[in-house]
């Protein structure tokens, strides 16, 4: 992009701008609510941000051309794998491992956080011991444990203890290289979801416990429909944080080995090309829609739970 | 005043309850602190009783007892002639099952000092909320008495707000509704006035004088004297744990017996 080119377009905003606000004065009806005339305010200048913007899009302007110009990013190739078949199958198991994942670890959270807080000493010490183990070990490890599990126990099988089996089953069978990924992302992310639900939890105050309690609604209905509610509300935006935390995870499950997930479907294409840029670009640029695809859904749980809370003082009569 | 558009026959919501509460011999320790120390007290059906005293004098562990928000370390508790929180076998006692407790718990309703609204539910769903959990009343009925309660306590139009859309007053007027939801057999009222701006006592104390005149069993822990004079059929002042004087409102604020409750009286009248 050229100076010239830039003064012209920062003259031509700054005289759309002016222009706008000095414009509104005469044409303004005012707006009225129950026969009261509202305040006409004139809508606060913002040089600042018209600067800011300008300087951005010139550095965003010059950055797009120096990468979009230079032929070592190959972008034919970029273009050509976008949509070939192996990344496209890569997004559909990244994705569905990233919420096959995060909804069996919210479930397990859940339970754990609720095993935490019993009376039972023996659920406390279990959730206590669940969240020390799957912390205090490297996810890398723990998956690549789930890969050997069926090597390790090649036969399930219940059973009284010294007496007869009731059932037997291969493990290959059940604990798939599918499974061992979704079951190990998932128990290594519940010990920090559980974290992350026992402060929401504990942000909530005792009265509203004691006030369902008073109204004789069960324990279970209490944690369900008075707790859990609230407690969304600060839960949701690092939970939406640890889901795009496992979106990029799934790229480990290779230590089991998994192999469908986008990561590996990318490198896989970049190392029989010998060209790892664009493929890289490839991955990036669907890590980028799966994220903004999941921050929308973000928006949408905020919104419904923060109902009584967001929704607010605005509306007060 | 909009309350006084109550009438006593306006649902068939609370005049459930004239239980009686017999307390006898209730210690509670927390800790090492002693915070009861031997309450006997006796609360017949339909009466109002009010209990006043310092701060930290343990009104608020009594009610707390009572609805089993805590659980007493000595004597005994009855409701209506029933046990509280125990079975007793010989004087060994067995804690009842959370279930029998919950049960239990519903026959008392508890309003308390700050509201205690749940904040993600209208007005009108903390109300239902009870009955449709607990009692397993339908949707339908459930909202029409609801609606019915809130009329009762004079937020007819107010059911669709969210608690942090009304004033304090509203907010604690829904809270009676919500306690009444459940047809208690007594109700408890720890200090429901003390967390609101003083214009905003007089409308929540206009519910509670047109609960009285249903004849239900109250026990009330209040620091508004004059309040206390007008509905209390048995005054209790508490000091340190225990009850140092109790009678008729009349005759033991005009003459308190006991130093203590002369002393208190003469800070607070
Ligand atoms: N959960 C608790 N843990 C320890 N001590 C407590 C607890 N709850 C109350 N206490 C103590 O028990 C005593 C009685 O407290 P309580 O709240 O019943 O007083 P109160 O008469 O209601 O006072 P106020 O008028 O200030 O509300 C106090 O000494 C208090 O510090
Ligand atoms: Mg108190």
């Amino acid at each position: 992009m050229t100076a010239g080119g830039d003064t012209t377009l920062g003259r031509s905003m700054a005289g759309s701008d002016t222009k706008g606000a000095r414009g509104s004065v005469p044409a303004a009806s005012v707006r009225q609510i129950d026969g009261v005339p509202l305040n006409d305010v004139a809508p606060p200048r913002h040089s600042g941000r018209w600067i800011a913007l300008i300087l951005l899009l010139v550095l965003a302007g010059q950055m797009a051309v120096a990468v979009a110009g230079n032929p070592n990013f190959h972008w034919h190739v970029f273009a050509e794998y976008l949509f070939h078949r192996n990344v496209l199958r890569g997004v559909l198991w990244t994705l569905g491992l990233t919420v096959a994942a995060m909804s069996v670890a919210v479930v397990l959270a859940i339970a754990l956080v609720v095993m935490r807080d019993s009376d039972n000493p023996i659920l406390r010490g279990l959730s206590w011991l669940w969240v020390w183990f799957f912390r205090g070990t490297p996810i890398y490890t723990q998956l690549l444990f789930w890969g050997l599990f069926a090597v390790l126990f090649p036969v399930l099988s219940l059973s009284i203890p010294f007496g007869p089996e009731l059932l037997t089953i291969e493990t290959k069978r059940v604990i798939t290289a599918m499974t061992a990924a979704i079951l190990g992302l998932a128990f290594n992310e519940s010990a920090y979801l559980t974290e992350i639900f026992r402060a929401g939890f504990r942000a909530i105050d005792r009265g509203q416990t004691e006030a369902a309690q008073a109204i004789g609604i069960p324990k279970a209905k209490i944690w369900a429909r008075i707790l859990l509610p609230q407690a969304m509300r600060t839960i949701i935006p690092p939970t939406g944080n640890e889901t795009i935390g496992m979106l990029k995870m799934t790229s480990l499950v290779l230590a089991i080995p998994f192999t469908l997930d986008l990561m590996f479907a990318t490198n896989a294409i970049a190392n029989r090309l010998y060209l790892p840029v664009p493929l890289l670009m490839v991955a990036g640029f669907w890590y980028l829609v799966i994220t903004s695809v999941l921050m929308v859904g973000q928006h949408y749980l905020e919104r419904h739970f923060g109902k009584g809370h967001d929704a607010g003082a605005g509306q007060r009569a | 005043m909009t309350v006084a558009s109550l009438t006593h026959t306006a649902t068939n919501a609370s005049h459930a309850g004239s239980a009686s509460v017999e307390i006898t011999g209730v210690h509670k320790f927390f800790g090492t602190v002693h915070a009861l120390r031997g309450i006997d007290l006796t609360i017949r059906p339909g009466e109002v009783c009010v209990a006043i005293g310092p701060s930290g004098s343990g009104k608020s562990t009594l009610l707390r007892c009572i609805n089993q928000l805590e659980t007493i370390s000595a004597g005994r508790i009855h409701l209506n002639g029933e046990l509280q929180g125990y079975t007793d076998s010989g004087g060994r006692l067995h804690q009842l099952s959370p279930r029998r407790i919950a049960a239990q718990r519903r026959r008392t309703g508890m309003v308390f000092q700050r509201f205690n609204l749940f904040p993600h539910m209208t007005a009108l769903q903390n109300v239902m909320e009870g009955p449709v959990q607990v009692r397993r009343i339908p949707r339908a009925r459930a909202r029409e008495q609801a609606r019915a309660l809130l009329d009762r306590v004079g937020l007819g139009g107010l059911g669709d707000r969210y608690p942090n859309q009304i004033s304090g007053g509203q907010q604690q007027r829904v809270a009676i509704a919500r306690a009444l939801a459940m047809e208690p057999e007594v109700m408890l009222f720890d200090e429901p006035t003390s967390a609101l701006d003083p214009e905003l006592v007089g409308e929540v104390l206009d519910v509670i004088k047109d609960l009285v005149r249903t004849g239900m069993t109250m026990m009330l822990v209040t620091h508004e004297i004059g309040f206390a004079r007008e509905i209390a059929d048995h005054l209790v002042f508490m000091d340190q744990g225990a009850i140092v004087e109790e009678g008729r409102p009349r005759e033991m604020l005009s003459q308190p017996k006991n130093p203590r409750t002369q002393a208190f009286l003469s800070k607070v009248l």
